[in-house]
């Protein structure tokens, strides 16, 4: 899209979604990190997660008030407005995601206290990096305006619920099978449902790039493959 | 409990009162109307936007013949005003102004005594029988013109002794004392300071129960302000119509977007 006349809007739209840009990797280094330091019983990788949460607050909080500011000083109307309004849907998204990222990390430190479930954190790593390749992708879909891989965000959702009903499965057969293993399994069940979490918000900014750039929501259901609130007798058949 | 009706601005039910089709104006060899179609709706503010000789200046002149004064213009196409066209030969320009009135950009009082400024329309049209009823009517007028309460103890006074925004107001009281039916206002806030237009502006909002408004603005936020329907001009075209809120949020055409989001000027 050609420039505004008055290039300081230009400025302000361009900042914001920088620093959009910049929490986002955060967020995917946060989740990829603590995977790792879960997967490696790394206590002090998982603390430096921890405390790494300040700072993706602090930009959430840094982009709203640039966002209020653009509203009040530049009253922006049409792809403006809703660039503004997804950076700011964009960020609580991301800040959401780098809780659970944080949430990760400090029952990883739990964890590494506790007897290792089989093969459970490898998998969990595995779903991380899967999300944060959704996560990446769906802002590589804001900043270019690309539909498509807005699109394609949104269906590959359904692996991402696939990964987490495998598991959801396998922690089950764990705690069935010796009930010793059920606090570690609780926590491994936390941590795999946020990550699929992690992948609804990913899902969720792929849906604003499509808001963004054709100027309506997208109305058709996404697919879902989250079957794990269903009986299990069904998920089973 | 009452349900809140956020869809207050939609006012597509509303009947149309003026159709124009196919109005085409020429000043000597200059185009600066192409082919303009639109229906306005009674009851509703209509904002006219568009860049400077965009031609919303030239079209809204059009709607109470105050291009006929012009004498290099040459308008074409048809205007009707409740299904009668206003450019037939039988229809007198002057009654026509009565019903199609119109309040400019920069407040023009009569010099002469408030009363005198509104109570002025009436009597050159023969509105009024005796004193009481022309006394009546500048109250009336006044008071929509949300003017009443500041001069009714001093209505001897002369008009241009107001400040700019009362001046306005009273503009807008000598329009709506003939009791038009569509009230055609080009730029009525660009004199004016923030207060005095937003007074002016929660007036244009008052008077659409009763008129239809048109308004022709150089700012796009008082458009969205007041308006339920926006029209934007570029180049003697009119490229978009359409409910306020829709234009403003997602045009339809690329050159609504680049022209409200400050791109083309």
């Amino acid at each position: 899209m050609e420039p505004h006349i008055r290039s300081a809007f230009d400025k302000d739209l361009e900042g914001v979604q920088a620093l959009v840009m910049k929490m986002g990797g955060l967020v995917e280094h946060a989740l990829l990190r603590a995977a790792e330091a879960l997967e490696k019983r790394d206590e002090a990788l998982a603390e430096e997660i921890r405390q790494g949460d300040r700072a993706i607050d602090e930009l959430e909080d840094l982009v709203n008030v640039e966002c209020a500011r653009i509203i009040a000083l530049r009253a922006p109307t049409a792809s403006d407005l809703r660039t503004v309004l997804t950076v700011m849907r964009i960020v609580a998204s991301l800040e959401r995601s780098g809780d659970y990222a944080k949430n990760l990390a400090k029952r990883s430190l739990v964890l590494a206290q506790m007897r290792p479930i089989n093969g459970a954190n490898g998998s969990i790593a595995r779903m991380a990096r899967s999300v944060v390749g959704l996560l990446k992708d769906s802002l590589d879909a804001y900043i270019t305006r690309d539909l498509s891989l807005a699109q394609d965000v949104r269906n590959r959702d359904a692996e991402v619920d696939q990964m987490y009903n495998a598991l959801f499965r396998e922690f089950l057969t764990h705690m069935m099978e010796d009930p010793r293993n059920i606090t570690a399994c609780m926590h491994l069940h936390f941590i795999a449902k946020n990550i699929e979490r992690v992948g609804d918000h990913a899902t969720g900014i792929a849906e604003q790039v499509i808001y963004l750039v054709s100027g309506t929501a997208p109305a058709d259901d996404r697919p879902k493959n989250d079957l794990t609130s269903l009986p299990i007798s069904e998920t089973n058949s | 409990m009452k349900d809140i009706n956020i869809e207050e601005r939609v006012v597509s039910d509303h009947k149309v009162k003026i159709t124009a089709r196919g109005v085409q104006v020429h000043y000597g060899t200059t185009h600066a109307l192409k082919d303009v179609d639109v229906d306005i709706l009674s009851g509703t503010v209509t904002a006219f936007i568009g860049p400077s000789g965009c031609g919303k200046s030239t079209f809204l002149r059009c709607l109470n013949r105050m291009n006929d004064t012009v004498s290099s213009a040459r308008v074409s196409g048809s205007i009707l005003l409740d299904g009668e066209d206003i450019y037939d030969k039988r229809v007198d320009p002057v009654q026509l102004r009565a019903k199609v009135g119109m309040v400019f950009q920069k407040p023009n009082p009569f010099p002469k005594s408030i009363y005198d400024n509104v109570a002025y329309g009436p009597k050159i049209h023969g509105l009024t029988r005796s004193k009481a009823e022309l006394d009546a009517i500048v109250e009336s007028s006044l008071k929509k013109a949300a003017l009443w309460n500041e001069v009714k103890d001093r209505l001897a006074a002369p008009g241009t002794g107001l400040s700019g925004g009362q001046q306005q107001r009273l503009c807008i009281a000598r329009a709506i004392a003939t009791s038009p039916e569509v009230l055609l206002m080009d730029e009525p806030c660009s004199a004016l300071d923030p207060i005095a237009t937003a007074q002016v502006e929660e007036l244009i909002d008052e008077l659409r129960s009763q008129f239809s408004v048109v308004i022709v603005t150089h700012s796009m936020q008082q458009a969205a302000r007041v308006s339920q329907r926006t029209a934007f001009f570029h180049l003697g075209h009119l490229v978009e119509y359409g409910e306020t809120g829709q234009v403003f949020t997602t045009p339809k055409d690329p050159r609504t977007e680049s022209y409200i989001t400050g791109r083309i000027g």
